[in-house]
């Protein structure tokens, strides 16, 4: 690898600038154009030197627009709302449920949860629609659609899982020795699990809990199905934008902006605890 | 120390109960989301094996595997394998191209390629779907930049998503966008933890650079890109965010892949038995690719615990 | 020592799937009493000390602590304190914190808790690293941290699960020297484990060897290093190796080596049996000059070991032969390759059933 030739430079250097404008180049750009009033934005040749406005995120965030043919209310903020609970809650929930699941899978050998995780691991890979349609039918009998209880519980079906599969491997990798060493002590298995088991499997925690948030912000295709507009989160809302009329164009990528400035600050904030995560455990970070 | 020959102790209670139960309950939840997940699949199976339309009520009723034969003798159905399979291929073997070379180009861990390696992550935190409305402002005919720039090079009036000639390659392209950061990553993981050892020697025998790439890299790389390949190819198949964002499956049949259709099947025309036993059949097709993804990702697993370790 | 023993094993037998890991397992321990249970890896020591800690439950029999049974109770209920060999020593907290465990599940206060670490951290010598976490550690402080945990608490009953196997060599000396001593002071009833002889016969009141599950003699260092009970124990128990042929006593001497050796009085019953008869390298007297009773051998080479030197030899019908001497004796030997009269001490033979492997 020392091979370093000033023209191989060179072109590494310009292979890299092109990848990194096709990949990140797309992200600039909405972010100028939710800056722009939709003049600038239909001006024919585009420019990247323009006067910045405010207003796109001003209309969303305070839900009015003012346009020619009357005032549009606006339900984006809504929409952002919904997403902010559905996220936090959904994890908040799954941590709760999954990480004393895992705890027994790892530490306790038995055929019901080999079973389980058998299960949750083959319909990981499962078409979401098989297991959804029919559950459209169940929620409407049971009138669970577009309820914060039914959506926070089939968001389960996305975190769940994940939290299962990365965390169960962080136990498995403390020293069952450890724990033991504690028992003997004189500690109850509570005691063991929380301030043993549970501090020295923090990272892999934490990892699951922020991948599990950016697979639930992402999430399109539950909440297309099971709810309405009242719960949608911003994936399905941001979509619905396209299709009202009167929307301008600078507003639909402020709402883009807003979708997404989330995932991306998280994703920068804990890109190591992304990258185990992501792999699955297939690789260290 | 003499034994107590003879004599059978009766076996007190090993453990008191509370311990035994002690692991079900903690796996309560779990065996809940489990029974949330069988449950619709087992009715799913259930419809599969029906005429039922929600239109039609009055016509429900049990067909066994005809909904199965009629679908294999469907010309709509080939049409979704068809466009499936071009997607997956497509998807998957440009991801591969592009996610190695990217890899290759930052694999040594300088300050810039950790940097870059990470900027170079955030298609991936896009959701799909709204990466599909970014690319859809962007590839408007009016004032998308992208058809602006096609524009510059003698491309005028490119259909982009519009035209069902090239529809499948828009969609195609927002998913390269959107999925070849994870191949990078892992391809990178990968490449960082090869042994040193085979590279210095290639280095201090001369070896030519083609030679180690062909003949070391990729052989040994070659785990690494059998898994992500095989990952990526069971969600490339089932995609469905980002073609019914950008296309609903059209225009005309173009993008119809095995969920967009299935999706329009049920709330469109109500179908619930047809669309039930496509399902089906995407799900015994994602089965067989699914398991040898997960035998290769367990082998990929031990040995990076066992180099951890 | 009064009557009831403080640990009691009774009939204690342990399965895993089809494997048995023990079987009819007995053994009684005394307050105060260091009894180590040595034996090959596998066979089922470690298995042992979890019964007894409480971590896992036997299949069969009864352990009684101070006259009660364990069966039944989890570990946090039982009066019993470990040493890992691996130390298990918690990575997140500090050494004081270690060691503060037990009696802060005991519910102590703060100030209690305080004197009674810095006192047996005093008595271990690492009252300077108390606020240390275990990563800091060398690895003789983190041994001593694994003891001082087990110890704070004064437990009736103290596990040592070889705490000397990740220790230098030089520090396991020191440590051999000290332990006995150190435990002396808490009254414990210890069962010590090891794969050590030396370790086990320099520590041990009593020695029980498990072998494949089972006690295969119990009894004092001299006892089952002199009267082993079987090949196995023989073989085990000794450095180098015991020496061992098959061969067929008449009486009065044996066959061996190409020669005749001379057998004590005692070993007239075996007359006309197959044995495999052993003899311990330092029962072996080694000279350049034939003596009465002795056998000719090459000497092939010279190891020096500690402060004796084993000496390889070569029997005139190509048997090796082990023998060790004081090391300046050895040096009359030079480096090898003369021939040599080596006498093999009558009385201190040992027979053992070539079928069986039992001690005749």
């Amino acid at each position: 690898m020392g091979r370093s030739s000033l023209g191989g430079a060179v072109l590494r250097g310009m292979l890299l600038t092109l990848v990194v404008l096709f990949f990140l180049f797309p992200i600039l750009w909405v972010v100028l154009m939710s800056f722009q009033t939709n003049e600038t934005i239909l001006r024919i040749p585009p420019s990247l030197l323009f006067e910045p406005t405010l207003s796109n995120y001003t209309a969303l965030i305070s839900g009015k627009l003012v346009t020619n043919a009357g005032t549009l209310e606006l339900a984006f903020m809504n929409n952002l709302k919904n997403s902010v609970v559905l996220s936090t809650v959904s994890v908040a929930l799954a941590l709760l449920l999954g990480v004393p699941a895992a705890y027994a899978f790892a530490r306790f050998r038995f055929r019901l949860g080999e079973n389980i995780a058998f299960t949750l691991l083959s319909f990981r890979f499962a078409p979401p629609l098989l297991v959804l349609l029919p559950l459209s039918l169940y929620f409407r009998q049971l009138g669970l659609t577009d309820t914060w209880v039914g959506l926070i519980w089939v968001y389960q079906l996305i975190a769940l899982p994940l939290i299962l599969w990365i965390v169960r491997g962080y136990f498995e990798d403390i020293s069952p020795d450890i724990e033991h060493a504690y028992r003997i002590d004189g500690h109850g298995w509570w005691r063991t699990f929380t301030r043993i088991a549970l501090p020295l499997a923090r990272p892999g925690i934490a990892a699951a809990g922020l991948l599990a948030f950016i697979f639930c912000w992402n999430n399109f295709v539950f909440a297309l199905i099971l709810a309405s507009a009242d719960k949608q989160p911003v994936t399905v809302g941001a979509l619905a934008f396209v299709t009202a009329s009167g929307i301008q164009y600078g507003q639909i990528a402020a709402a883009v902006m807003l979708s997404i400035l989330p995932t991306l600050l998280l994703a920068l904030y804990a890109q190591r605890y992304l990258v185990e995560g992501l792999s699955l455990g297939a690789v260290k970070g | 120390m003499a034994t107590t020959a003879g004599i059978v102790f009766p076996t007190a209670p090993r453990q008191s109960f509370g311990r035994a139960a002690l692991p079900y309950l903690l796996s309560l939840p779990a065996l809940l989301v489990c029974i949330g997940i069988l449950v619709p699949f087992g009715t799913a199976v259930w419809y599969s094996l029906q005429r039922y339309n929600m239109n039609l009520p009055m016509m429900r009723g049990f067909v066994w595997f005809e909904q199965y034969t009629q679908l294999f003798q469907s010309s709509a159905f080939w049409n979704t394998v068809w466009v499936s399979l071009l997607y997956a291929v497509f998807t998957v073997g440009a991801e591969l191209l592009l996610g190695l070379g990217i890899a290759l180009l930052l694999r040594r861990s300088t300050w810039l390629n950790n940097m870059l390696s990470i900027a170079l992550l955030l298609p991936l935190m896009v959701a799909p779907a709204i990466a599909s409305l970014m690319w859809k402002l962007m590839t408007h005919p009016d004032f998308g930049i992208f058809s602006y720039l096609l524009s510059l090079v003698g491309i005028h009036d490119f259909r982009w998503a519009s035209a069902p000639s090239s529809a499948l390659f828009t969609v195609i392209l927002v998913d390269v966008w959107v999925y070849t950061p994870f191949i990078m990553i892992l391809l990178l993981a990968g490449l960082r933890s090869l042994p040193r050892q085979p590279f210095e020697a290639a280095e201090l025998d001369g070896v030519p650079a083609s030679f180690v790439f062909f003949r070391i890299t990729l052989p040994m790389l070659m785990p690494y890109i059998i898994t992500a390949a095989l990952f990526r190819m069971l969600d490339s198949i089932q995609q469905f965010d980002i073609v019914y964002a950008m296309t609903q499956g059209g225009p005309g049949n173009s993008t119809l892949l095995f969920q967009v259709q299935a999706y329009l099947d049920f709330f469109k025309n109500f179908n619930v038995g047809r669309s039930a036993a496509m399902l089906m059949v995407l799900w015994l097709i994602a089965n067989l690719i699914s398991t040898q993804f997960i035998k290769h990702w367990l082998r990929l697993r031990e040995r990076a615990r066992g180099g951890a370790a | 020592m009064t009557g009831a023993a403080r640990l009691v094993l009774d009939g204690v037998a342990k399965r895993y799937g089809r494997a048995v890991v023990l079987d009819d397992v007995s053994l009684e321990v005394e307050s105060g009493e260091i009894v180590v249970v040595c034996g090959p890896s596998g066979g089922g020591k470690t298995v042992l000390l979890r019964l007894i800690a409480g971590t896992e439950q036997p299949d069969q029999g009864d352990i009684r602590i101070d006259g009660k049974s364990m069966l039944g109770l989890g570990a946090e209920q039982r009066d019993v304190g470990m040493a890992f060999q691996n130390f298990a020593l918690y990575p997140h907290l500090t050494a004081y914190q270690n060691i503060a465990s037990p009696l802060e599940a005991r519910g102590l206060a703060t100030a209690e808790i305080k004197q009674r670490v810095d006192k047996v951290a005093a008595l271990l010598r690492i009252g300077h690293v108390l606020g240390h976490t275990p990563r800091e550690l060398s690895n003789g402080q983190k041994q001593r941290t694994s003891l001082a945990r087990a110890l704070v608490r004064g437990p009736g009953t103290l596990l040592l699960d070889d705490p000397l196997r990740n220790v230098d060599a030089k520090l396991r000396y020191e440590m051999r020297l000290e332990l006995p001593r150190l435990l002396a002071s808490f009254g414990s009833a210890v069962i010590y484990v090891t794969q050590d002889y030396r370790e086990a016969m320099a520590l041990g009141r009593r020695i029980a060897v498990l072998r494949q599950g089972r006690f295969e003699q119990v009894g004092a260092p001299e006892t089952v290093y002199g009267e082993p009970a079987n090949l196995e124990i023989a073989r085990l128990f000794g450095d180098p190796t015991i020496n061992l042929y098959p061969c067929r006593p008449d009486g009065e001497a044996v066959e061996l080596l190409g020669e005749r050796v001379p057998l004590a009085p005692g070993m007239a019953q075996l007359a006309g049996r197959e044995v495999m008869l052993g003899i311990r390298a330092e029962d072996i007297e080694v000279a350049t000059e034939p003596m009465p009773g002795s056998v000719a051998a090459e000497l092939d080479a010279v190891t020096p070991l500690n402060v004796r030197a084993v000496l390889y030899l070569r029997s005139r019908d190509g048997k090796e032969l082990l023998a060790t001497v004081p090391e300046d004796d050895a040096l009359r030997f030079g480096r090898g390759h003369r021939p040599v009269w080596a006498k093999l001490a009558p009385d201190r033979f040992l027979a053992f059933d070539p079928a069986t492997g039992a001690r005749l």
